[in-house]
């Protein structure tokens, strides 16, 4: 049997495994373990099979993931998101739809203290929801706004994919970092446009709130200060090459700590909770990691991302094609699998076609987050949906997939942008980083 | 009631297990928070030494890599005793509510033995690393002690995975995500 052919059916059962509601990690040494014994015997697969965990966790790198999961924790518990969703509102004030923007802007702030799309869906939804119900908004705008506002979470800087990207693709987080920043403010005002159109075609769905006046509204500025002390200090500090990620992340998480105590919004009980919360999360993380690169070690043996690229060149297909390709493919998948196991899957068999055919690993680690985003947004399984409603029981389901439909629109406009202008990734990583 | 006494009493001992293995799980959880908390001290410290009094700490990026193996091999026991490992849960609105019970029960085993073949697998490299006497660059902490740490969270984790498979088969925690 030859290597690419094993490859193949290490892919068809991967999948037929997680279909079967496998673990994606245990899915995932499965399918590389017996892939390996196909290929090398028992003997050398067992020594890659104990060797890979080790090494996975104790990658200095990848201690961001624990670090960067807990200030998003203690972020969520101490209300700076509430600050941020607060000076917003006050900002956009007058506006139609002001309550929309407000919360699309303080999501995309908070997901950048935060890196989880999931942790500032929900935390928003506590927050914003019931202010916009109040105020008169439709349930469809108001869960709309929430869900795609939640998703910016893992596009912006410390996104926590990014870093597992990063992991597996060999490639330097700070630039990753970097690249994700202007695609995420482009993404934000994308968001903010259709929730302006959608206030325009529905103004029954958001009444106009009424304007602050130009002293509230400067005032309002400084109430979110801890998330700007936050965000200047790790962000900007890796940004400026005065951290790495790993001292970024710790210097968050303790400030998020010290700040939490300081403004007496973080008890010692809380504090426990948000360290345990980020142990159980990070943790289960570590096991698709370590699945993953024992999959992605045999995906390399097998040379199927090879003859993949040699089938695509056979096909003379152009170099746009396969990448459009490629997209239609994660967009499909994102209906089904969840975000970060459908990025340890699939990036060890795209990545190496992908470089073959000049994109930039970079550029392409942006278009899997959005591609991921929209998974996380869309019908019927998207993950920030079902956040929205566990949290709200009393709004239907379909209202919420009505409310979203609009809003998938930007993630789409987004790629085709990328593709029109890849410096939107990669300009500032070179600035930075040259 | 010969048949209710013996029924009590696998409910005692059902009972005792899970109270046993709560207690191995909030050990190795503490244990992984513990870690983590050492992993943020150290690398603050090492930080504010490095920039205020430019002396860094000797040997910070071995600390935190140690803890790192620490905290994954540690704090995963809480992930399979509280089944929070992530899974695809399509099949659940596909299939009825005792297959999915019965595709629970195959994951759960799957775990336990995939868990042990991981021991297994990882016992002949700790060896290696005790032979050789492989030790941590800076620090020159010896690499067989992280392996020891690595073996026993996975050890504590395997009896996890088994209270989870003794344990009902929930759907509770179904899918969680970043």
């Amino acid at each position: 049997m030859s290597p690419q052919l094993i490859g193949g059916i290490g892919v068809c059962g991967l999948f037929s495994l997680l279909l079967i509601r496998v673990p994606i990690w245990a899915a995932l040494i499965l399918a590389g373990f017996l892939g390996n014994v196909a290929l090398n015997g028992v003997g050398p697969a067992l020594a890659t099979l104990g060797t890979i965990p080790f090494d996975t966790a104790s990658l200095y790198g990848l201690s961001v993931i624990p670090l960067f999961i807990l200030t998003g924790s203690i972020a969520s518990e101490t209300g700076l998101s509430a600050e941020l969703f607060k000076a917003a509102r006050v900002i956009l004030s007058g506006l139609r739809g002001g309550l929309s923007l407000a919360t699309i802007g303080a999501s995309a702030c908070f997901g950048a203290v935060c890196g989880s799309s999931i942790a500032t869906a929900a935390t928003m939804t506590r927050i914003a929801l019931r202010e916009m119900r109040s105020a008169g908004y439709g349930d469809a705008l108001s869960t709309g706004s929430i869900a795609a506002g939640g998703s910016l979470g893992i596009l912006f800087p410390p996104s926590i994919i990014l870093v597992i990207y990063g992991a597996i693709a060999e490639q330097s987080v700070p630039k990753l970092f970097a690249a994700g920043l202007i695609p995420g403010l482009v993404l934000t005002a994308l968001y903010m446009i259709v929730a302006l159109v959608v206030a325009r075609i529905r103004p029954s769905d958001a009444p106009a709130v009424k304007s602050a006046g130009i002293r509230h509204r400067l005032s309002a500025l400084t109430g979110p200060w801890q998330f700007m002390a936050l965000f200047i200090v790790t962000i900007g500090g890796i940004y400026a090459g005065i951290f790495s990620p790993t001292e970024a992340a710790s210097i968050g998480a303790f400030g998020a700590i010290m700040l939490g105590f300081v403004g007496r919004a973080l008890t010692k009980q809380e504090l426990v909770s948000s360290i345990e919360s980020a142990v159980i999360t990070s943790s289960a993380l570590f096991m698709i990691i370590i699945g993953a690169n024992l999959f992605s070690n045999f995906m390399v043996q097998t040379q199927l991302p090879a003859l993949l690229a040699n089938a695509a060149g056979s096909l003379a297909l152009p170099r746009m094609m396969v990448m459009v390709a490629i997209i239609v493919a994660y967009i499909i998948m994102g209906c089904f699998l969840e975000g970060i196991g459908m990025m340890l899957i699939t990036v060890p068999v795209f990545l190496p076609l992908i470089r073959q055919y000049g994109y930039d690993p970079i550029w392409f680690s942006i278009i899997v987050v959005i591609v991921i985003e929209v998974g996380l947004i869309h019908p019927p399984v998207g993950m920030n949906l079902f956040v929205i409603q566990a949290q709200a029981p009393e709004i239907k389901i379909t209202s919420i997939y009505r409310g979203i439909v609009p809003f998938l629109a930007a993630p789409l406009i987004m790629i085709i942008l990328m593709f029109l202008f890849p410096q939107l990734a990669l300009w500032l990583p070179k600035m930075l980083y040259r | 009631m010969g048949m209710l006494g013996s029924r009590k009493q696998a409910v005692d001992a059902r009972s005792r297990i899970s109270v046993a293995l709560e207690r191995l799980q909030t050990a190795q959880l503490r244990l992984a928070m513990g870690a983590l908390i050492v992993m943020i001290g150290v690398t603050v410290a090492d930080v504010c030494l490095r920039y205020l009094l430019g002396k860094p700490i000797y040997g910070a990026y071995d600390i935190v890599e140690s803890c790192l193996v620490v905290f994954v091999f540690h704090g995963i026991a809480a992930v399979f005793l509280n089944r929070r490992n992530i899974v695809i849960d399509l099949a659940d609105s596909v299939v009825g509510h005792r297959m999915t019970t019965a595709l629970i029960r195959l994951s759960d085993v799957l775990s336990v033995v995939l868990l042990s073949l991981l021991v297994w697998a990882m016992i002949a490299p700790a060896v290696q690393a005790f032979q050789y006497g492989d030790r941590k660059l800076e620090l020159g902490l010896p690499v067989y002690i992280l392996w020891i740490a690595a073996l026993a969270g996975l050890l504590g984790t395997i009896l996890c995975a088994l209270g989870a498979l003794i344990g009902r088969a929930t759907t509770v925690s179904r899918q969680q995500s970043i």
